[in-house]
């Protein structure tokens, strides 16, 4: 076969392939919206709690963000091939909402969702241990970076005021929600815009 | 002089040869997905398809989602190891060729 084979075909296989393969694996699913929703699920249950719903607040609004979270993915989906790290990614985020719903369901019932610098030291540790995993596993920086402002304010919380430790968990959920999420939005765009390799 | 190795002719047809590079990098894939990426004619698709399964280089399963028929497609073992030879060989090939 390779008689009639020219060094250019064969150079347009090795090429194609390399081509194929990157074309698999691109990312085309956006996940930059869901950042975007949680923040502002967050920012609406930390104000339902200052309103004096305090047991009430965070479960629920955890559980309606779950669900539209759901339904969107879902709907987005299409037919989208799953890989191998799209599931690896999504089960960190599907085990953080199931344990902050979990947590802040049985604090609040519990009584015991009294302390806020506990609340949100617990809050901000368990978002940059997710954003963490998410970025080791994609190599992404930006991300990274969101993961060590959930970690600082996971610490600050802990030796700082009641109006401290509110700043900084109110800027934390815009820089690392609403700012990156915004971000992932115009990235995945971006990359949207390239068009396919054809075969 | 060694001998040089011979291409794997199921492989080698190049919409062939993308579809299981596609499928090389995902767990399983629609048709109307490898369709989109290929860009090549239902007819064409589904007879490629057929000859990668044949070979037993695919897999395919038919399921339905709300009602909708979906073909789904997988690279089996044979396949990947179909292809990671004939990458092997087309390196062979090309030696010193592949940097120029």
């Amino acid at each position: 076969m390779q008689g009639h084979t020219t060094e250019q075909e064969l150079k347009d296989r090795l090429s194609l392939i390399e081509s194929m393969i990157a074309e698999g694996r691109r990312n085309t699913e956006s996940w930059g919206w869901t950042f975007v929703l949680w923040g502002v699920v967050y920012y609406l249950a930390i104000a339902w709690s200052a309103w004096g719903h305090r047991v009430w607040a965070w479960p629920v609004t955890i559980l309606i963000a779950v669900i539209v979270t759901v339904v969107v993915a879902s709907l987005k989906a299409g037919n989208h091939p799953e890989t191998t790290l799209g599931r690896a990614i999504g089960s960190i985020w599907i085990a953080l909402g199931i344990s902050m719903f979990l947590l802040f369901l049985a604090l609040g019932l519990s009584g015991r969702l009294t302390d806020q610098h506990l609340f949100v030291a617990v809050m901000s540790a368990i978002l940059g241990m997710a954003n963490g995993a998410s970025a080791l596993i994609l190599r992404w920086k930006v991300q990274f970076a969101c993961a060590v402002v959930w970690w600082v304010a996971a610490v600050i919380t802990c030796f700082g005021t009641d109006a401290q430790s509110t700043i900084v968990f109110l800027v934390a959920i815009f820089l690392c929600q609403i700012v990156f999420g915004i971000y992932g939005v115009i990235a995945e765009a971006q990359e949207r815009k390239r068009r396919p390799i054809h075969a | 002089m060694p001998d040089l190795p011979e291409l794997d002719p199921v492989v080698h047809g190049r919409l062939r040869l993308a579809l299981l590079s596609l499928l090389s990098g995902v767990e399983e894939a629609e048709f109307t997905w490898l369709r989109a990426k290929t860009e090549a004619t239902d007819g064409n698709l589904g007879a490629q398809l057929l000859k990668l399964e044949e070979a037993g280089y695919v897999a395919v399963k038919k399921k339905f989602v709300l009602r909708k028929p979906q073909t789904l497609y997988r690279i089996t073992e044979r396949g990947r190891q179909a292809l990671t030879e004939y990458v092997q060989a087309l390196k062979q090939l090309l030696g010193p060729a592949i940097d120029s």
